[in-house]
């Protein structure tokens, strides 16, 4: 079935009245390249971590959507993010994974870019064009606005789209879960090692689905579970808070973003980990500790998968990391994974933990593999003209949402979901959906910050 | 012809103008180096500054600094 353009979205092929999502949105290539119109120019996108960059020059090449991009350091030490294509004849004008640069040049006729973005070789400048060239209006193309928050970097090539924080709303606590040091301490979390990537043959938003909160496809993992994946090489990652803590997903309905959270019981002292090696466990253990006197009743708090509208994934404990889904077309995804750890921990608990994070995640961790068949066969037999026509089920939970939910002492703010007792729900995912068709729905970004009409402010 | 990946800053260089400049940095693309004007019989107000200098105007090494 061809899509045409500017089909409605909200209601029509997300219907979250009735849970129903058309498998249209994943499979058509009319959808995908609206999407890319409406969503990847618009939203704020994960780029990098200023920790790649340290130093003047250096860069490191990332995308935006479908945009190669170039996320660098100026020589005055401001960050940039610039789209990777010569203003001359669109060549890339950088075509190394990350480096340390003076200027980046166009190997197709020559034009050469400083690491600030200014068009500072011309050949045959004063013969060819006799001079009159105007540099200033052809320097590398800048994203409209760029953010740093404790060490990540994002941006948005929309002038008009709200300040990072103000995007983000009341999910800046849960990513300060993935990025604040293991101890509490504000910020503190260094890029592990390399950037891992790798193509799947799936949509994006199966992933994005994914860690946005499925909680229902815990069966697929048990294998690895019962070889002992867990960082302790015992049983999963989220170990003793699965079984005393309740287990919430919380979502921003007006941000599109959603995760899953612990909340372990106020007398309930952190759970032990990482048994096997005394030098790690006890540096968790000091800095669980010091994590309680820091943060008090929110030390309890500890976060699973989550996703920041529309592809950034993070996931807070264990592996710790963020992961974008980068789209290639309809039916091909990009992952980039980034591992995050304490900047300062010793060198036993960082090489113990590089080693558990590639032995769960990436392309070559085992869970990770368990979700990409998932993802890959689900999305090849959605793509048949008889298999369109049947939408997918998103109905776990619906209509049993609530607002600030409150538990011995903790307050969630957002629209919470216990799933302590229901053990699954897909709340969080509708959620996702109904983001994505706002966006895709929405004029501007006029019609998508609706919580500036709420708090009476202009938009 | 120069392979200009391989000038050293302080290297002296004969352009095709009949200028003469001294390297001051290679980003070692292969098409830019970064020099000094020494000489600049067309345009003496040149000499002294610097430029970016594209690899097929240099033409013959000179000695070095």
């Amino acid at each position: 079935m061809a899509i045409a353009r500017n089909t409605h979205y909200t209601g029509g092929l997300v219907d979250l009245d009735t849970g129903r999502v058309s498998r249209e949105i994943f499979v058509s290539d009319a959808v995908y390249e609206e999407e890319q119109e409406r969503v990847f120019t618009r939203a704020w996108l994960f780029v990098g971590h200023e920790s790649q960059i340290p130093r003047p020059g250096d860069f490191f090449m990332s995308c935006m959507g479908e945009e190669s991009v170039i996320l660098c350091r100026g020589r005055d030490g401001r960050v940039h993010v610039f789209l990777n294509s010569c203003r001359h004849r669109g060549m890339k004008v950088c075509r190394y994974d990350e480096g340390n640069a003076t200027v980046f040049t166009c190997p197709y006729h020559g034009w050469s870019y400083a690491t600030d973005g200014t068009l500072v070789g011309v050949p045959f400048d004063r013969e060819a064009y006799r001079g009159k060239l105007d540099r200033s209006e052809l320097g590398l193309v800048e994203v409209a606005q760029i953010a740093i928050y404790k060490g990540t970097v994002w941006a948005t090539w929309d002038p008009a789209a709200p300040p990072f924080l103000e995007y983000l709303g009341g999910f800046k606590r849960y990513l300060d879960l993935g990025l604040d040091a293991w101890d509490g301490r504000e910020g503190g979390t260094e890029v592990l090692g390399g950037i891992q990537k790798w193509i799947i043959p799936c949509n994006w938003k199966f992933p994005a689905e994914n860690f946005s909160g499925d909680s229902y496809h815990n069966i697929s993992h048990r294998s690895v579970d019962l070889v002992g994946i867990g960082p302790s090489g015992s049983g999963r990652r989220d170990m003793r808070e699965r079984q005393v803590g309740r287990r919430l997903q919380v979502v921003f309905p007006d941000r599109g973003h959603q995760t899953t959270v612990y909340v372990l019981p106020g007398e309930e002292p952190a759970p032990p980990a990482y048994q096997q090696s005394p030098v790690v466990s006890d540096y968790f253990r000091r800095c669980e500790e010091s994590r309680r006197r820091r943060l008090g009743a929110w030390a309890r708090v500890t976060g699973a998968p989550g996703e920041i509208f529309p592809n950034t994934a993070l996931h807070p404990r264990q592996p710790r990391t963020i992961a974008v889904w980068h789209p290639r077309g309809a039916h091909r995804t990009e992952v980039w994974r980034w591992y995050l750890v304490d900047a300062d921990a010793p060198t036993e608990v960082k090489d113990f933990l590089r080693q558990y994070y590639i032995r769960y995640s990436g392309p070559a961790g085992l869970t990770e593999q368990d979700d990409m068949e998932n993802w890959n066969y689900a999305h090849a037999a959605s793509r048949g003209t008889i298999a369109r026509r049947y939408p997918y089920s998103y109905e776990q939970g619906l209509g049993f949402e609530v607002e600030d939910y409150e538990w011995d002492g903790l307050r969630f703010a957002g629209t919470v979901m216990d799933i302590t007792e229901a053990k699954s729900s897909e709340h969080n995912l509708r959620n996702f959906y109904r983001r994505w068709a706002q966006f895709m729905d929405a004029r501007s970004w006029d019609d998508l910050a609706t919580w500036r009409r709420r708090d009476g402010r202009p938009s | 012809m120069i392979n200009v990946r391989t000038l050293e800053p302080g290297t002296r260089v004969a352009l095709a103008d009949g200028s003469t400049v001294e390297i001051v940095s290679n980003p070692k693309d292969g098409i830019w180096v970064f020099a000094r004007y020494l000489t600049a019989p067309h345009d003496a107000s040149l000499v002294g500054t610097e430029d970016m200098v594209f690899a097929p105007d240099i033409v013959e090494m000179r000695e070095h600094a």
